[in-house]
């Protein structure tokens, strides 16, 4: 099962090679009460210690694929499931320091069935998550 | 003497499940109300949906009849603004309804509740909602479900978009499309916590949410006819089995007394911490149960005197 906690503690990791990282990544549950059709998620934003990292520029993976901030509108028929994570790929040259870091997340829902004024409903969260392996 | 019969939405246990709670361990709270009945939402509790694995379905039917439980309604959406530049054709409302009735139908459901995307703060369905339940009617005809979409927070009985629901069912003299009113309608008194998201942005952007629709439990009787089911919303009940937002002990005898006796199927949305709905549903159980019965005992007493 997962954590409380959308930020998962497992999965919090430098990409890249060693000594030229290219970004980080950060596992999330579905936050959300009910399955979310991909395209109802209009990307997720990332802090981390204090710096942020908006959605537009990271990438979101469900399994093995990857997804734009479009292809996600354009996946309507994938779901991300409740009791279910995804990874947040997020580029910074030279990934993050070894140790503990403060970490946001925010992810943008669109609920059809909100008022449009409340769309896209931002959920966030905030933990602290450690990198092991800089 | 007719009587309400229990139930419980899994939407109760929102947060614990998948984190703290499998669909297992939520056969068995449910079981242990007393309840007859389970509330599912199809995309959260039906693994893979809309294909649920074949292992899977025999689990469902072997747990249903182990803990003696009875599907009542199938929650379902139909998400409207599907892309964020466009928005769901009568056709494609029509095929999620139909894709959510045949696996209701499969998993031994009654009901289904679709809920459609809105156009404003007073939650007006998107337009397409009317042709797409009327393409669905022979289908849920001939798989004997009933449609319902709900009368929710902050929409009351007393407006358009209930009228237009209630002008649909006499306009084509359905048996398989009515209400379903959730009781959060009658809350009366303010949220202390919210259990459908984030507590500040609501207090901030919708107010009303916050404080209460506040319908007069009498409107109930506009209406009852064309209701077969009733999500029994609440939010807060402490350890006195005093709830703080919901008037039961009004809303109780008004259903009574207007002869309801289908569900009343839990939908606990309050604070999130884990496990914690668990032993709010059963305060709700209890602190219902007890006013049907003492309902019931006035009725009798009034008979014998």
């Amino acid at each position: 099962m997962l954590e409380r906690s959308h930020i998962q503690s497992t999965g919090f990791r430098n990409v890249g090679p060693e000594g030229a990282r290219t970004g980080f990544e950060v596992r999330i549950r579905q936050a959300n009460y009910r399955s979310s059709r991909l395209s109802l998620i209009e990307g997720v934003d990332i802090t981390v210690d204090g710096v942020l990292y908006p959605a537009d520029g990271n990438l979101f993976r469900l399994g093995d694929r990857e997804y734009t901030r479009e292809e996600l509108n354009q996946a309507t028929q994938t779901r991300l499931y409740v009791g279910d994570h995804f990874t947040v790929v997020v580029p910074k040259e030279g990934g993050l320091t070894r140790g503990v870091h403060l970490i946001g997340s925010a992810i943008r829902y669109r609920h059809p069935y909100f008022p449009p004024e409340f769309q896209p409903a931002i959920v966030r969260n905030e933990r602290h998550a450690t990198i092991i392996i800089p | 003497m007719t009587g309400f019969r229990y139930g419980v939405s899994l939407y109760s246990y929102t947060d614990d499940f998948g984190t703290v709670m499998t669909l297992d361990d939520a056969f068995d709270h449910v079981a242990d109300t007393g309840s007859t009945g389970i509330e599912i939402l199809g995309e959260t509790s039906v693994p893979l949906y809309p294909e649920p694995p074949a292992a899977w379905l025999d689990h469902w039917f072997a747990q249903l009849d182990r803990y003696k439980l009875e599907p009542t309604n199938f929650a379902c959406w139909v998400d409207t603004r599907i892309q964020i530049d466009r928005n769901m054709t009568v056709e494609e409302g029509a095929a999620q309804i139909a894709q959510d009735l045949r696996l209701a139908h499969k998993l031994g459901f009654k009901f289904i509740r679709p809920k459609f995307g809105v156009s404003d703060r007073e939650l007006t369905p998107d337009p397409i909602w009317e042709g797409a339940v009327e393409r669905s009617l022979d289908l849920a005809h001939q798989l004997d479900l009933v449609i319902l979409p709900e009368i929710h927070a902050p929409t009351p009985i007393r407006h358009p978009v209930t009228d237009a629901y209630v002008k649909f069912i006499e306009r084509t003299g359905t048996k398989n499309f009515g209400l379903m009113i959730d009781t959060g309608i009658f809350q009366d008194r303010p949220l202390d916590a919210w259990g459908g998201g984030d507590f500040e942005s609501i207090k901030k952007g919708a107010p009303e949410m916050v404080y209460g629709t506040k319908v007069p439990v009498e409107h109930l009787a506009d209406v009852i006819q064309y209701v077969p089911f009733i999500q029994a919303k609440f939010h807060n009940i402490d350890e006195n089995l005093h709830d703080h937002q919901i008037p039961w002990e009004r809303i109780v005898p008004m259903f009574k007394t207007l002869g309801y006796a289908g569900y009343l199927s839990s939908e606990y949305e309050g604070k999130r911490d884990p496990w914690v709905a668990i032993e709010q549903v059963r305060r709700q159980h209890a602190l219902i149960r007890k006013l049907e019965e003492e309902f019931d005992a006035a009725i009798l007493e009034t008979a014998n005197a």
